[in-house]
């Protein structure tokens, strides 16, 4: 919605927007303003790293760090037909990124193949400490090298075309090099990662069909425990019991025990906006670990995305917290790109406090922001989990391009934090340096064991 | 590492670009309208648990009403109705000790489920649910009491079973004996040997299965008498378990082989139609006005329809439902011709819906 427009049904109640503007909003921009010259001054410096050294990129969709502290990121290529996806690292002696291999020569699969492409890694990277070991699986979407776009129903039975499945790489941190690789899961993605490293088992989600997989690390074989429904959760994640937990597409808990080997839909729902919203995609976008194990912080994958601190560990079924929109109040009668609206980038700080990015834009009657500021924001908020206060304390920028939409984050061994960005081309990571007092050595411990 | 930009290698303005990305924008119904419905009274009551709720078996009733039983962690059996003021799936309850539901038959007074369990297959009476309440406003129902009525074959896995025309007779097939149920009397007679594989079909007077090689058996319901290698099946691959849909209006079975070759057969002589795209074949039923309709392929099915009489057959794409439920449908388990010619079929995953397909209206001049 650009700067002159209002809500849609505001606008055919009164006899003029320009009406509501003047009325009451004026003063809002004044306060805007001010929060700008605030933030220019800020302790929280921001630098954007492109993937030049893969120019085809366009998106990033993993973001972690890994076993060794340093921060890993997918430099994927889903747009271009027969795109790759190279993981990159960065490089805190060069301030600047290593790209570490082209991960469709590493598995056979190039991008010529004819095949949908090995183009992405989408929140699959998961650390194993205890070998320095970065696990890693690829996603589909990127088209075939002679086709414009790819669809994982169209080319189901397809054998020339059809995606040959997610790869599984085990990349050891410590060499440089990948020990091994497998096929994850046959014909479809892998839309995100957990290591349960005390079991030697990784849970996956399979899309499109949204099947529920473990693998077995140690015999290298992988069951299938079935679908969960439509939506993909974009996020798997882990508790002290070893259960694995995600998200059905009514926004339920979802439970995997293994010692019962059920999947289980949980009676209560995830946190939404129940003036217009039912439950129903209110999946889970990103999930960070609380340090002491006993929560995880939570945004959803849906317009107007939520904030929610799940404690997993009371009750029969966990209690779910709801902590409110992560993004500004909009005309709610209008389905909102899912580009525009939208939360990601859970870490926790050496500080101990929960860092997220959630986009902000400009909106005539919401957030009537002037035109000297961009119209899409990705703004870096910090919350305090003892008060639940939130702080914006720096705002990602971008050369020229976007910087709204964060995927993932994490804090590297200094205490820094990175963000995994999505829209610009070719794509990139943001470093937000962290003032010294936030700061502590080994902030990324204990690491987050999912994407 | 830098790599240079990857050229498209394509004419994106070349027809068959454009065809493909044609075929792309149609991937899912490609004609007619897809509802799922959840297996409960929606937004009042809980559906079947995830893993509990594959749905594998499905008959209709003379009311209209729909009888199911799922597969999974346990069985459960369902009465539903999406007429007049119903829009519900009822679950009527789980049958202790069994895992797959492997045919159910509604009969005159009431319905009979075929449930297997590590010690074989059992027969379950349903009573009859009235499901003819205002779902809307006001309602009331006592839970419906599930009968035992024993083994059928002790030991062996019920295969399938059908009920005859009269809807007083069950006549179902284990995995090597051929048996009737009496419906209201709920007794169990074992009549013989004869194989299960696949469906059973239920003709104008008798009921045939699979037996050995590329031949069916056929049981006369009058008699009681089973013809072993009664019937020999057309050229083609026989190789998988048979299923069958049937045209009660011109009194012709459909079937289909291993390789998604379609036949009608009226009990005499088999037909070649045409062939599905994908194999195998799926569940299947036939609208009022002939058109065949059934899911092919193995993981992700895509429907299809056979027009009966041309024997073309169109590629309808994969199901979607937007209404009711947003969900992709990828297995089916059992498909039934509903009380207007909708199509229900019964979706074999986790979390299974029942899918309401109402076919594109064909004209009138043809």
């Amino acid at each position: 919605m650009g700067s002159g427009q209002i809500d849609r049904r505001t606008f055919m109640k009164v006899s003029s927007g320009v009406g509501v503007l003047a009325a009451g909003l004026a003063p809002a921009v004044t306060a805007e303003a001010k929060a700008a010259r605030a933030l220019d001054e800020t302790p929280y410096p921001v630098k954007w790293y492109p993937f030049t050294g893969h120019p085809d990129s366009d998106t990033c969709w993993s973001l972690s760090v890994g076993p060794d502290g340093r921060i890993y990121a997918a430099a994927c290529a889903e747009s271009v037909p027969g795109g790759v996806v190279k993981p990159v690292r960065y490089n805190e002696q060069r301030d600047d990124l290593d790209y570490l291999f082209n991960l469709a020569e590493k598995v056979d699969d190039p991008g010529d193949s004819g095949r949908a492409s090995q183009c992405k890694i989408h929140y699959s990277f998961a650390p194993s400490m205890h070998d320095g070991v970065l696990y890693m699986a690829t996603h589909l979407s990127g088209p075939p090298i002679d086709l414009p776009v790819y669809s994982p129903w169209y080319s189901w039975h397809d054998a020339k075309r059809c995606f040959r499945g997610s790869a599984l790489l085990a990349f050891d941190t410590r060499t440089d090099h990948v020990l091994w690789w497998d096929t994850l899961i046959p014909k479809e993605g892998c839309r995100c990662l957990l290591h349960d490293e005390e079991r030697g088992l990784l849970y996956a989600m399979s899309y499109p069909r949204d099947h529920f997989i473990i693998y077995d690390l140690k015999t290298r074989k992988r069951r299938d425990i079935g679908r969960i429904g439509s939506i993909n959760p974009q996020a798997l994640f882990l508790d002290k019991q070893h259960r694995v937990w995600t998200s059905s597409d009514y926004g339920r808990l979802v439970r995997y025990t293994p010692e019962t080997d059920r999947l289980e839909i949980s009676p209560g729902l995830l946190a939404h906006d129940p003036n217009y919203q039912t439950g129903w995609h209110s999946v889970f976008y990103d999930v960070a670990p609380s340090p002491d194990g006993e929560c995880v912080y939570a945004s959803t994958w849906c317009p107007n995305p939520r904030l929610m601190r799940i404690w997993l560990n009371q009750g029969e079924w966990p209690r779910v917290e709801d902590l409110g929109p992560a993004t500004q109040p909009r005309d709610l009668s209008f389905p909102i790109d899912m580009y525009r609206d939208h939360c990601g980038g859970l870490t926790f700080g050496g500080d101990g406090k929960l860092y997220y990015v959630a986009s902000r834009w400009r909106d005539a009657k919401y957030n009537p922001t002037p035109e000297s500021r961009k119209q899409n924001e990705g703004v870096v908020w910090c919350l305090d989990p003892q008060t639940l206060k939130r702080e914006e304390v720096a705002r990602l920028e971008h050369p020229t391009g976007m910087a709204h939409y964060v995927s993932r984050g994490a804090v590297d061994h200094n205490g820094d934090l990175f963000f995994g960005h999505v829209g610009n081309h070719p794509s990139g990571i943001f470093k937000v340096s962290m003032p010294a007092d936030r700061k502590r050595k080994n902030a990324h411990l204990p690491i987050r064991m999912w994407g | 590492m830098t790599s240079m930009q990857t050229k498209p290698k394509f004419d994106p303005n070349s027809p068959e670009i454009k065809a493909y990305l044609n075929e792309i924008a149609h991937q899912f119904v490609r004609e007619g309208t897809m509802v799922a419905f959840p297996t409960c009274l929606p937004g009042m009551t809980t559906p079947i648990p995830l893993d509990e709720s594959r749905i594998t078996a499905l008959d209709i009733n003379s009311e209209g009403h729909v009888y199911g039983g799922t597969s999974g962690r346990q069985a459960h059996l369902f009465g539903a109705a999406f007429h007049g003021l119903t829009g519900i799936v009822l679950d009527a309850g789980v049958v202790p000790g069994c895992t797959s539901t492997a045919a159910i038959c509604c009969g005159a007074s009431r319905t009979i489920a075929f449930v297997n369990g590590p010690q074989g297959g059992r027969a379950v009476a349903v009573p009859h649910i009235r499901l003819a309440e205002d779902w809307i406003q006001e309602w009331g129902l006592a839970p419906p009491v599930l009968q035992e009525l024993g083994d059928c074959v002790p030991g062996e896995p019920v295969v399938h079973a059908v009920a005859v025309p009269s809807r007083n007779t069950v006549v179902g097939v284990t995995t090597h004996h051929l048996f009737t149920v009496d419906v209201e009397a709920g007794r169990i007679t074992v009549v013989g040997e004869a194989p299960g594989r696949g469906q059973l079909a239920i003709g104008r007077a008798a009921v045939f299965g699979q037996d050995e090689g590329t031949q069916l058996w056929r049981f006369d319901v009058a008699s009681g008498h089973i013809r072993r290698a009664a019937v020999h099946l057309p050229d083609g691959e026989w190789t998988g378990p048979l299923r069958w849909a049937r045209d009660p209006n011109r009194g012709l079975l459909f079937t289909a082989d291993a390789a998604g070759r379609l036949f009608s057969f009226d009990e005499n002589k088999f037909r070649l139609l045409g062939k599905a795209h994908l194999a195998p074949v799926g569940p299947m039923a036939v609208t009022p006005d002939g058109r065949l309709f059934g899911f092919c392929g193995a993981e992700m099915a895509n429907l299809f329809c056979c027009d009966t009489v041309s024997g073309s057959v169109t590629n309808l794409g994969v199901a979607a439902s937007i209404l009711e439920q947003r969900r992709y449908g990828y297995q089916f388990g059992d498909a039934v011709t509903g009380r207007d010619g909708e199509i229900v079929f019964g979706e074999d995953d986790n979390g299974g819906h029942l899918w309401l397909y109402f076919p594109k209206i064909t004209s009138v001049r043809g």
